[in-house]
């Protein structure tokens, strides 16, 4: 039993080959045991149709990656130009994590028909999606980089009077490097489905289109490919940066995204007016957003028509109770999905622990199920599981289950050496070191999923109402949409950013709560 | 490794491409002319074939349009961007466009390319729908976002729509074919043209001929536009209808240069070829035999108006404007 | 070890390297100790000499590369099985979430104690923290925290304790009390204490045998008996005091560590 010190959630390259063998086998299996219900599509299957259908797959591959990569550098960009801007003026900070959280949540059925107008036609709205996919990830990863230096760093240069540019260039960027890594690794698959959403909005060629085609032909094997095909280059970036980490020698970073800031000590009348002053700010943004792109009224509506729609106008009331009924439905879906795949992450990731050779199997299904666009997987996990709760609640446990269980391995992995070591002196065994020491460890971790899940979940369950079942929020904005009712559409859309807000402070104060007793130093500025 | 596995160099041009591009799409290099785009309502394929015909044979671009076609989606809806002027003519349906026009839109319906509204009950040859009344009892298979349509077949034949027992599905066929449900709510040209490709025979019901009278594929211009760009519009309409009128002879030719135009859509050619010949029949009747592509008449604005009236949308008569028409086939 | 008397360990021949290939390092070749039972031991060397390791190996966290350890006549993992060991690092190691009463009773419960609120209570109060049970670590000095850390390691009942470097991050007015406090606890409890420091006068002050170490291959430079009298806190500035004192560095020097030593 020594040695154990070390448990092993790095399997070895042959258990690993191993596992994925196991894996594709029992695909191959299920597939062929389910051929006759429209559902899966084993490997053979798809690797005959990408023989057949290998140059289509690649031109599309080839625009989606396109319109992704460069949505990517404009994201990254953007949420790296976010980051640096709340460290330097960290006043600003709460209002930029406010409104990028909100950009995130924004259900992509509203933004496409948009971003169609704004951009017109070509693949600016795959690279706006793209984009916007991935500068909410990209600003909070790399916030927590930009400040993952130890205090006496900083005192260290403001020791020699250095400024704050001089902070900045010498501790918080070299700091913030391999949580930059990070940031691009969450963000590969993330642009990838952002592009192929874009592709909804009217394109001639990609993934996304191949994806109607096949959802709309039931085109099993199809779909199956193209997830196939999309999983594996994301899967592709994501090992391509972490191979370029390890060239490059960064050590990943231990807990990949830290609490939101401790809210400054304030009156409650102080604190209710910072939120009054930050929501007009919001209001003014998106007024004069849609002001000075000349939008026309008919789809772009301001804050004055969501407001009359949802409380001054006549049929207010009734519009009320419309939308909420349908976020409730939503909400029936989001919260027990979220609530599973938390669950579920969490819950494997202690398994692995006891069981590491199980690891072996695990981990690249996770990583390769979390590559697979949403789009795709909506509506086949909804055709094998069914219109009803089920379909959705898995979509979106689906959707929160593998970043969770990648977060929380990364938690438990963390679990303080010193006090691994006084426990292995007693030989306390492998349930008590998770109890006592590595869960607790693994706490932040499942914060940050937690709050991380909100968008996820979000996103998930809208697209699988819009896509497969037709019920609930995401099916009421795209008819909404196809009936031209807009006011409907940016009113559900206000409601949305507001649930998500809400459960956004919600968690946070959870977590601060959780942390403040076990980890402490995770709320250190 | 496949036939169509990508070279390093391939992969270095589209790296390279990659960079070059920048955010500019594509554009296909057209002859000199008034740029002019029409927004279409769905992806590309066979239902806009007239189009690609007026576009590859130069119909437009000899009346000095430069004609850009854009391609609709599931993201994609027809009005903002005819609200917004980037497209001038847009391809809607009636339903659709009354719930624009209620939210403020300021559109005409000036063209109707499907004189019968291609909604049907498909079902299986061994257990055929062929008439409303034969739904009764049956466990009908449909999108619940299309439930305002049942209803107003229903109320137009007098039967009792809860005596059809609905399974939800996706627009999908598999539900009939698995025997979950015994027929489906879908288009005509869409899901009994992917069973036919799979060999499988269905009755299609079409709505159309029991009272459900909705113009589909309607064209539909904003009435800023039809005041000030009047001119573009009818040699739009024009280009269109010469190239619906080529179609109409040969839809097997439209159905290849669909396929060929629009090599990246992964369209399956044989599956294209029965569309374009299932939706002869609901774009070319009498009437328009009578008065020219996309024509409708008087009769017909009544006709649906009242099924308009049935799916909860009250609109009148000034919804459609024929001048454009008029003009077009010369009367 | 089926006894209840403290146990002697005898090291023969222990080497330990980590890592391959290009990046194997030695830490330990052929050691030869004899840690006497009962008593304690100091080792004092040069910085990465591999006394850490030794501890580490002692206390079974790791897996010698070959060579023997014997802790009387058991292997460490039978020892560390029983609960009959204890460590104290230093980094005190606690648990941020448990109060300072959960700390320490954590020591006993690991090794397979009952509970015991009053045993423990009586600890804490031993290494001078009365009043402060319901504390957690967050609210405590560094020195208050390494006397949780040496009573959570005292709670289980040792036989062995192993300590390396437990006042290593403690100032050194606190560092005295805590030599005054707690060497006393050890010595009474009889156990086996091996204890690892980089000062030359708390080995002298605490132990009843310093072992020199000389730089990596570690060698045992020097063994020397401090035979003052216990309790020690009066003989401390005395001229045997600081006779041993100087004998231990002389040894260090004269094995060429002295460079490296952070003694004061
Ligand atoms: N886990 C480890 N991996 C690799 N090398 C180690 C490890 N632990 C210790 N070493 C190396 O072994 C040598 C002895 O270390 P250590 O026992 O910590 O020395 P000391 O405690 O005497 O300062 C050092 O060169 C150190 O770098
Ligand atoms: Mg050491």
């Amino acid at each position: 039993m020594t040695g154990q010190a070390l448990v092993p959630l790095r399997p070895g390259p042959w258990l690993q080959g191993a596992g994925v063998l196991g894996l594709l086998l029992a695909w191959e299996g299920a597939s062929q045991a389910s051929q006759s219900h429209f559902v899966l599509a084993g490997p053979s299957q798809i690797l005959e149709r990408l023989r057949l259908d290998g140059g289509l797959l690649l031109r599309a591959l080839l625009a989606t990656l396109r319109a992704g990569a460069l949505g990517f550098a404009l994201g990254v960009a953007v949420g790296l130009g976010l980051a640096l801007t709340a460290v330097l003026a960290p006043r600003v900070e709460r209002p930029l994590t406010t409104i990028s959280l909100l950009l995130f949540c924004l259900p992509l059925v509203a933004t496409g028909p948009v971003l169609r107008v704004i951009l017109g036609p070509g693949i600016g709205p795959q690279v706006a999606l793209a984009a916007l996919a991935v500068v909410h990830t990209t600003f909070t990863t790399v916030l927590v980089g930009l400040r993952a230096a130890p205090a006496s760093w900083f005192d260290l240069v403001r020791s020699y009077g250095r400024t704050r540019w001089a902070e900045l260039w010498q501790v918080r960027l070299p700091a913030s490097v391999p949580y930059l890594l990070a940031a691009l690794q969450i963000a590969a698959p993330a642009a990838l489905l952002g592009a192929m959403v874009g592709e909804f909005t009217g394109a001639e060629r990609g993934l996304g289109v191949l994806t109607i085609q096949a959802i709309r032909s039931l085109d099993v094997v199809g779909a199956w490919t193209i997830a196939t095909v999309a999983a594996a280059s994301a899967m592709a970036v994501h090992g391509g940066l972490g191979v370029l980490g390890r060239r490059l020698d960064i050590i990943p970073p231990p807990v990949l995204l830290a609490p939101p800031p401790d809210p400054p000590v304030r009156s409650p009348a102080a604190r209710g007016l910072a939120l009054l002053g930050l929501m007009g700010f919001v209001l003014l943004l998106w007024q004069g957003l849609m002001d000075a792109l000349a939008l026309s009224p008919f789809f772009a509506k301001r804050p004055a028509d969501v407001w009359a729609y949802l409380v001054a106008g006549s049929d207010a009331a009734v519009h009320r109770q419309t939308l909420l009924v349908a976020l409730g439905e939503t909400a029936s879906h989001a919260l027990p999905g979220a609530l599973a795949g938390l669950a579920s992450g969490a819950g494997l990731a202690a398994l692995l622990v006891l069981a590491p050779p199980f690891a072996a199997a695990v981990l690249p299904l996770s990583l390769a199920l979390r590559s697979i666009p949403v789009v795709v997987t909506a509506p086949l996990i909804v055709l094998g599981l069914g219109r009803g709760p089920a379909g959705t609640i898995a979509v979106v446990a689906a959707m929160v289950f593998f970043p969770t269980l990648v977060a929380c391995l990364s938690g438990l992995r963390h679990a303080s050496r010193p006090i691994l070591d006084i426990l292995d002196s007693y030989d306390a065994g492998r349930i008590r070191r998770l109890a006592i020491a590595q869960l607790p460890a693994m706490l932040p971790a499942l914060c940050a999923s937690a709050r991380m899940s909100i968008p996820a979940a979000i996103l998930a369950t809208t697209t699988a109402e819009w896509l497969a079942t037709g019920r609930g929020l995401g099916s009421h904005m795209a008819m909404t949409a196809m009936t031209s009712d807009y006011a409907a559409l940016w009113s559900s859309i206000v409601l949305i950013g507001l649930a998500a807000l809400a459960a956004h402070a919600g968690i946070a104060a959870l977590e601060r709560a959780l942390l403040a007793r076990f980890a402490p130093e995770q709320l250190a500025p | 490794m496949t036939r169509s596995a990508p070279t390093r160099r391939q992969l270095l041009f589209t790296a390279g491409s990659l960079l070059g591009s920048g955010l500019l799409g594509v554009r296909p290099t057209h002859a000199q002319g008034i740029p002019v785009a029409m927004q279409l309502s769905w992806l590309h394929s066979v239902q806009f074939g007239g189009s690609y015909i007026a576009l590859r044979n130069g119909y437009w671009a000899e009346q000095g349009l430069d004609v850009t076609l854009l391609p609709g989606g599931p993201n994609a809806p027809v009005a903002p961007p005819l609200v917004a002027g980037q497209a001038l003519l847009g391809r809607g349906a009636a339903d659709y466009d009354a719930a624009a026009v209620a939210q403020g839109a300021p559109f005409r319906i000036i063209g109707v390319a499907m004189q019968k509204n291609p909604f049907c009950i498909a079902s299986l040859p061994a257990n055929p729908v062929h008439e409303p009344r034969d739904l009764l009892g049956k466990r009908l298979g449909m999108a619940l976002i299309n439930r305002p349509v049942l209803d107003a077949l229903c109320a137009l034949n007098g039967i009792d729509a809860t005596a059809i027992e609905i399974v939800p599905t996706q627009y999908d066929a598999a539900p009939l074919l698995q025997g979950q449900a015994d027929c489906l709510l879908c288009w005509a040209t869409d899901l009994p043209v992917a069973m036919a490709v799979q060999g499988v025979d269905s009755v299609v019901m079409l709505m159309a001929d029991h009272g459900y009278e909705i113009h589909a594929q309607t064209y539909i211009a904003t009435e800023d536009s039809l005041a000030q760009r009047r001119d573009e519009i009818v040699k739009l309409l024009r280009g269109e209808a010469r190239g619906w009128q080529d179609y109409r002879k040969d839809p097997a030719a439209a159905a290849a240069l669909t396929v060929e135009m629009f090599p990246d859509l992964g369209l399956d050619p044989e599956a294209q070829r029965i569309q374009a010949e299932r939706q002869l029949p609901l774009m070319f009747t009498d009437v328009t035999d009578a008065h020219g592509f996309g024509w409708f008449t008087d009769e017909s604005v009544e006709a649906n108006i009242r099924t308009l009236a049935l799916l909860g949308q009250e609109v009148g008569p000034d919804l459609w404007d024929r001048s454009v028409l008029e003009e077009v086939h010369g009367n | 070890m089926a006894t209840d008397r403290p146990p002697s360990i005898e090291v023969r021949d222990l080497s330990k390297s980590y890592g391959h290939g290009p990046h194997r390092i030695e830490a330990l070749v052929d050691l030869n100790l004899r840690v006497e039972a009962g008593r304690t031991t100091a080792l004092v060397g040069p910085s990465g000499c591999g006394k850490s390791t030794l501890l580490r190996l002692v206390a079974g966290l790791e897996t010698p590369t070959s060579g023997s350890l014997r802790i009387g006549d058991e292997t460490p993992e039978a020892v560390r099985a029983r609960g009959d060991l204890a460590v104290a690092f230093q980094d005190a190691a606690l648990l941020p979430w448990r109060s300072v009463r959960g700390n320490v009773a954590l020591g006993r419960a690991l090794a397979g104690l009952q509970r015991d609120r009053t045993a423990v209570d009586a600890l804490i109060a031993l290494v001078g923290l009365s009043g402060f049970e319901e504390r957690r670590p967050a609210e405590l000095s560094g020195g208050m925290r390494q006397r949780v850390a040496i009573a959570r390691a005292l709670a289980g009942r040792p036989r062995l304790l192993l300590l390396d470097e437990p006042f290593g991050a403690v100032d050194e007015l606190t560092r005295g009390q805590l030599h005054q406090d707690l060497a006393p606890l050890w010595q009474a409890q009889g156990t086996t204490t091996l204890l690892v420091t980089h000062s030359v006068a708390e080995a002298v002050r605490l132990s009843d045998r310093v072992v020199v170490l000389t730089p990596r291959p570690a060698r045992v430079a020097a063994d020397i008996a401090i035979d003052l009298p216990w309790p020690r806190g009066t003989g401390i500035g005395s001229n045997r005091f600081h006779a041993f004192c100087d004998e231990v560095s002389a040894a260090l020097r004269d094995s060429g560590g002295d460079q490296r030593l952070a003694a004061q």
